[in-house]
């Protein structure tokens, strides 16, 4: 049941269930010799559940008073959804527009426009637990994979303060998959990189990084907000002698992840709208059955206590009226 | 008429006036009250000389990045319910905010865990600015109505020219604030790591400049040893300092709270921490529902037991029925 209270030195007060013990709480008339009267059953009875009618009265009244509650508790439930982490790039050039300039008036930088997407995405994303992770020079833990919407809006909404310095997309990538350490192994799990451009990954990271994907079985979804020309991930080279991952990082990037033996999904987003596709595919890609856990929040139980006290006041009240008057 | 005698018992009395107040609690479950909120934006300095290790938590040293962590995760207990709570991170000369405030009691684990993991590898550049951190913090989050509590030691790296320091002038009375100086005033080694994050020594004297080497000499010129203005603004002897230790630089600290208006205080325990953080200026005193049921609930309580409290005439007629009963067995 988990109940609880929050005062619990008002349970003291229960001891006051002694009192309609003590005392009939009704008036006594004067009788000759209670000898003289015939042994009632029915007599007994009512009086013995009067008293307990006034005991549940003193008792209801004390745990609403204490702060009687089912504690927040968790339900194991299946659904459609997955386990996701945003990994975000936080690198200046995110605050430029597709244009790759400065934005002006009406004109959307590419972290606002994946940030106001992102936002629209979590919120269709009911069952999901989602986690986001930043990345720069350095990675960035950010928020644990949660069902806190606000927390991971909250999360989001945060880009909106200037970027920081440079891509390194290797240890963000590692931030990223270790949200999925000691979790369970259930529904999907990915990984959403949102970056406006690649860095080459050293081969130390390129087999750490493959292990990781393949251990914890995470998806990868590359939202790729391509600025106007600039290289883009499908990009081949026209020299040989440009061939190589300083070069083309976007190009080198995308076949590293390509040869991951996990999924891999990669979108070249070169306007607001076209992120907003890949986002709306994600949406539809990732809904697998997932166990997941409801939490129900803290249930208030002082408000049953008092109505269940009023109630057995409104009887003690209607056997008042039955009660046998001398005058 | 059937009411009147019932009300002649005063037990009927005291039950309609429980009832009367259980009637109260059903209509007036809550009254607006005005209570203190808070929003705070914890911005923790997680550069290197957070690592050194001056605190002690059961007897153990820790880092002061430790410390912080450990003090603030405690404080999610302390802090009121509906506190909310953002976490940014410090290093070079700004801060990268987290995530923005969120309430302590919907998002606890969340906030937590964000705690808990924070880390000095985190940082995204290895140098450390704090005057102008802290101007670029405090004019970055100005709009929000967050208030910015600035957790750091005050060690910079390297040494900041004084000629180039912000002005605080255009913040000063606009942003309100609390810096917390974290620390112990004893020089302290600062730890080094290797590429794997296992520690491979202390910063030694030669590892670190020691001296602000940037812009124009603040001295004299005829004072300093090899002045060249082109070549040698600072001179061309090499200077040896401190800096490779790490001490809390309080005063400086309390110097940089003046100037932006901001209140200044040392993190020792949770206590003071707390008391610092809930003061009256960085709160807003805000409408809130108040649960008023248990005033009418003790009322209906008080008046019910009364019903059943032995009476004093019924104690007096307990006597006087005995004497009677006596009476009886004396005939």
């Amino acid at each position: 049941m988990n109940l609880a209270v929050d005062s619990p030195w008002l349970l003291w007060g229960l001891l006051l269930n002694g009192l309609p013990l003590l005392n009939q709480g009704m008036r006594l008339h004067d009788q000759p010799w209670l000898t003289l009267l015939p042994v009632d059953r029915l007599s007994q009875a009512l009086s013995l559940l009067l008293k307990l009618v006034a005991m549940l009265v003193i008792t209801s009244l004390i745990l609403g008073l204490a702060g009687l509650h089912r504690r927040e508790q968790s339900r194991e439930r299946i659904g459609k959804g997955a386990h996701i982490v945003l990994l975000l790039d936080r690198s200046n050039s995110m605050d430029d527009s597709f244009a790759g300039r400065t934005p002006e008036g009406r004109e959307e930088s590419k972290s606002s426009a994946a940030r106001r997407l992102l936002t629209e995405f979590i919120q269709h994303r009911q069952t999901d637990r989602i986690g986001v992770a930043a990345y720069s020079t350095a990675p960035l833990f950010v928020m644990p994979l949660t069902e806190n919407k606000i927390a991971v809006e909250a999360a989001i909404a945060a880009t909106a303060t200037p970027a920081l310095a440079y891509t390194h997309v290797a240890k963000g990538l590692g931030m990223a998959l270790s949200f999925f350490q000691d979790q369970p192994l259930t529904g999907s799990r990915s990984i959403v990189l949102v970056s406006d451009g690649a860095a080459a990954i050293d081969k130390d990271d390129e087999l750490k990084l493959r292990a990781w994907f393949q251990q914890h079985q995470v998806r990868l979804y590359w939202l790729f907000l391509r600025t106007a020309n600039s290289p883009g991930i499908y990009d081949v080279a026209q020299d040989s002698r440009d061939d190589n991952a300083q070069a083309m990082p976007e190009r080198y990037l995308h076949q590293f992840f390509s040869s991951l033996k996990t999924p891999y999904q990669a979108y070249e987003a070169e306007s607001p709208d076209a992120l907003k596709k890949a986002i709306a595919d994600i949406n539809e890609l990732e809904n697998q059955p997932l166990h997941y856990v409801e939490r129900l929040p803290r249930q208030d139980l002082s408000n049953a206590c008092y109505v269940l006290a009023t109630v057995c006041l409104g009887l003690l009240l209607a056997a008042k009226f039955l009660e046998v008057k001398k005058c | 008429m059937i009411i009147y005698p019932v009300l002649r018992d005063y037990r009927s009395i005291f039950l309609l006036v429980t009832l009367l107040a259980m009637l109260g609690l059903f209509i007036k479950p809550v009254s607006q009250q005005y209570a203190p909120q808070y929003n705070f934006t914890f911005v923790v300095d997680i550069t290197r000389s957070m690592n050194a290790a001056d605190y002690k938590i059961a007897d153990q040293a820790v880092s002061r990045l430790e410390f912080v962590k450990h003090q603030l995760r405690a404080l999610l207990h302390h802090l009121p319910c509906s506190t909310k709570i953002g976490l940014a991170v410090f290093t070079e000369r700004r801060s990268s905010l987290l995530f923005e405030p969120v309430e302590i009691c919907t998002s606890y684990t969340e906030l937590d865990t964000a705690i808990s993991k924070l880390d000095w590898r985190m940082a995204w550049a290895a140098d450390s600015n704090i005057a102008k951190g802290l101007f670029n913090t405090l004019a970055m989050l100005q709009k929000s109505h967050s208030t910015v509590v600035f957790i750091t030691d005050g060690q910079e790296a390297p040494p900041v020219n004084p000629s180039y320091l912000p002005d605080f002038a255009a913040m000063k009375g606009k942003a309100k604030g609390l810096i917390v100086g974290t620390g112990g005033l004893q020089a302290v080694p600062i730890p080094k790591f290797d590429a794997q994050g296992n520690v491979s020594g202390f910063y030694q004297q030669d590892d670190v400049p020691h001296r602000s080497s940037f812009g124009q000499s603040n001295l004299d010129p005829s004072q300093i040893e090899g002045y060249d203005a082109r070549n040698a603004p600072f001179g061309s002897k090499a200077v040896v300092g401190n800096e490779h230790l790490s001490a809390l630089q309080e005063s400086y600290l309390t110097q940089l709270a003046h100037q932006a208006g901001l209140n200044y205080t040392r993190l020792t325990d949770l206590e003071p921490l707390q008391q610092a953080l809930q003061s009256p200026e960085f709160s807003t005193q805000q409408l809130a529902p108040v649960d008023v049921r248990g005033y009418f609930a003790a009322v209906a309580l008080l008046m019910f037991c009364c019903i059943y409290l032995p009476p004093l005439s019924s104690v007096w007629h307990w006597f006087r029925l005995k004497k009677t009963k006596d009476n009886v067995y004396v005939d």
